[in-house]
């Protein structure tokens, strides 16, 4: 009986792990339906029709890995839509675990290799090393790392791995103009989920931009330290991040923290509605996510989906990396999303000359 | 260091307590049966996802909180069965929960919203200043009136669980079957009941403890949303000397300790944020250093009972 049971549990927690990661899709019709209306923004059957038939005919397959969820209401959020938008639009099969362990990145990736998958799509610079590895085992599978370095796919010894970048900086500079021109108190905030390039890339953009539109206006802005959570899926840090910040002064948050950044925006809306009135700020990414919560002002937006869309290009191309796919703001990777009505008219005006100067080059220059 | 620092410190340090209080009493009632339960995490897991469901799903909190603890009875009768009945290896059991319940909260959430990436957020229970329709303004106020009811029950519970141990004849039978569980029975204590018993409190428990989390504190279920605190309350059992008002110290301490490295971090005293990361930890070793080892647990912790050995 004692054995059984061990059985019994080993293999429910099996099943129950397989079923975490979502199926592809040709497996799951019903599934599909639902992903591609609710992800891609259309019905399945618009995907269908728009969908670009394989030129060989083959149906490619495309899986992702994510450390924190995909229903996040950030980063894990927008890379997974960005994915699905790109296949929808390839017609590429689709499969995701998101909200795993450092240490099964590897063991993921492989799996999906072990299967069959044409290209593993990794969103972040910490699945690095994992890629690497698994680029280094596995020849014939292209591997897309957004956030990648721009020297990691020279490192690939096999060249089928690309860095999809976008400016980290830029990012941080559409941020931190808004947030400069918004703040009132003069302090504004940053939230990291892990100490990376592309997170302290963001934060200083974020801190030199704001310090500079904010001069340019007559006061002053200051970036506090950058604080860590050292997780993507600890909101309950957010809410103590941005409760600690709050009470140093900061009335405008900007996050590379995935979940944290949820929690974060949790507690300034709190905040808020404590006052009366929205006077603390937050500006969201990668994906225009105004209306998402009341504190959100403006989205920084990195589309992705063209990102990887490229990387599926050269797929079917039969190239399997070796690139460094760039986004700035010159080509259009980077955007700014959406301002809420809570941005004055004359601070939107502002924000966009300045978002025009970045597009031009000219920015604090 | 000003009294605004303290104060809000002292505020963080009983939000981010709460939900410890819970597990760790869950692990208590549990040792105190001889159950070494390494599995609250996994309970708080399911706890805090089916807590989540039921208040979205019901729009009440407070449904989720009971939601919440059933799930956390219902799973940790797995345990109960395997460990009391068939008397396999506590640990291993603890393990499994700890693997099987979080995948099985995973699974449910995709089951329910699907491949969905939208951001699902619930409102959370109400604070007894906000029932009351008044304003907490103060250090004082907010300690004890801007709190959610989950909050009070904590602290009720370290205070009924203090008295039921040592002051009642049925909390002294409790603690029986933990010591020398044969003895227990040859004054007829129902040890197997007893057993039965503190698995399932242990379960309800560590299921609030997750809900808590969903229901009283942040508006999101996330996968991982434990984060350890499982592994924290069981340490907080050693440290508060398996005794309530230990493990009520216990738990502000390890409170304390994460809420100040987060208030440190946002310091800007230009030390590096891995130090300030560091403090809950070393605090614990320091901790446990000075106070020693020498109380040992329940004795019968760990160990299967049989009815027929001698």
């Amino acid at each position: 009986m004692k054995k059984f049971l061990a059985m019994l549990l080993v293999a429910a927690m099996v099943f129950s792990m397989a079923a975490c990661a979502k199926a592809p899709e040709a497996a799951q019709p019903a599934a599909t339906e639902e992903t591609a209306g609710e992800t891609a923004g259309e019905t399945a059957g618009e995907t269908a029709e728009t969908a670009e038939a394989p030129k060989d005919g083959k149906v490619y397959k495309v899986a992702m890995i994510c450390d924190s969820s995909i229903s996040d209401g950030g980063w894990g959020m927008s890379c997974y839509n960005a994915m699905m938008d790109a296949a929808a639009k390839h017609g590429w099969e689709t499969a995701v675990s998101d909200s795993i362990e450092q240490s099964a990145y590897f063991d993921t990736i492989d799996s999906y290799c072990t299967l069959g998958y044409d290209m593993i799509y990794a969103p972040g610079n910490q699945y690095t090393d994992a890629v690497l590895q698994a680029a280094a085992e596995y020849p014939d599978i292209a591997f897309a790392l957004l956030n990648g370095a721009a020297d990691t796919p020279a490192k690939a010894e096999n060249g089928n791995v690309s860095s999809l970048l976008p400016n980290a900086t830029q990012i941080g500079w559409i941020a931190g103009a808004l947030a400069g021109l918004m703040t009132e108190t003069g302090t504004i905030a940053f939230i990291g989920g892990m100490e990376l390039d592309t997170t302290k890339g963001k934060y200083e953009g974020y801190k030199e931009a704001a310090a500079y539109v904010a001069e340019k206006a007559g006061k002053t802005a200051t970036t506090l330290d950058i604080v860590y959570s050292n997780s993507f899926s600890a909101s309950d840090k957010g809410i103590e991040f941005a409760k600690a910040m709050i009470d140093k002064g900061a009335d405008v948050f900007f996050g590379d923290a995935s979940a944290v950044d949820s929690g974060a925006r949790q507690a300034i809306d709190e905040y808020n509605a404590a006052q009366g009135s929205v006077k603390v700020f937050d500006i969201a990414q990668p994906a225009d996510l105004l209306g998402q919560n009341e504190c959100i002002i403006g989205s920084q937006v990195t589309d992705n989906s063209a990102m990887v869309g490229s990387c599926m290009e050269a797929v079917e191309a039969g190239k399997l990396g070796g690139d460094v796919i760039y986004g700035t703001l010159e080509n259009g990777a980077l955007s700014a999303g959406a301002v809420s009505d809570l941005v004055p008219a004359e601070i939107k005006d502002q924000y966009n000359a300045y978002i025009e100067e970045m597009k031009a080059g000219t920015f604090m220059k | 260091m000003s009294w605004d620092f303290i104060s809000n410190l002292l505020l963080a340090s009983v939000r981010m307590a709460t939900p410890l209080i819970f597990l760790a009493l869950a692990e208590l009632y549990s040792q105190r049966a001889g159950l070494v339960h390494i599995g609250l995490e996994g309970l708080a897991s399911i706890g805090s996802l089916v807590g989540f469901l039921v208040s979205l799903i019901t729009g009440n909190p407070l449904l989720g909180v009971l939601a919440g603890a059933a799930a956390g009875i219902l799973v940790n009768m797995i345990y109960a069965y395997a460990t009391i009945t068939l008397c396999a290896e506590q640990i291993v059991y603890g393990m499994a929960i700890n693997i099987f319940a979080p995948a099985l909260a995973s699974f449910i959430y995709r089951v329910y919203f699907g491949a969905g990436s939208e951001l699902v957020q619930v409102s959370l229970m109400e604070t007894l200043a906000s029932r009351m329709g008044i304003t907490a303004n103060g250090f004082i106020a907010k300690l004890f009136l801007d709190q959610t009811p989950m909050v009070y029950l904590a602290y009720l519970l370290v205070v009924f669980t203090v008295i039921y141990f040592n002051r009642t004849k049925s909390g002294l039978n409790y603690k029986a079957v933990g010591e020398y569980p044969k003895a227990a029975a040859t004054l007829g204590i129902d040890v197997i009941g007893i057993k039965y018993t503190a698995s399932v409190i242990c379960g309800a428990l560590a299921g609030i403890g997750g809900a808590y989390l969903t229901t009283c504190y942040t508006t999101t279920y996330v996968d991982g949303n434990i984060a350890g605190r499982g592994f924290i309350a069981l340490a907080a059992v050693i440290f508060g000397r398996w005794n309530a008002g230990g493990v009520l110290i216990a738990c502000l301490f390890f409170g304390f300790c994460d809420a100040l490295q987060i208030r440190l971090q946002v310091g800007s005293y230009n030390i590096p944020y891995q130090f300030f990361q560091m403090i809950p930890y070393i605090a614990t070793v320091v901790v446990l250093a000075a106070i020693g080892m020498k109380k040992a647990g329940p004795k019968s912790c760990g160990k299967p009972y049989r009815k027929e050995e001698l």
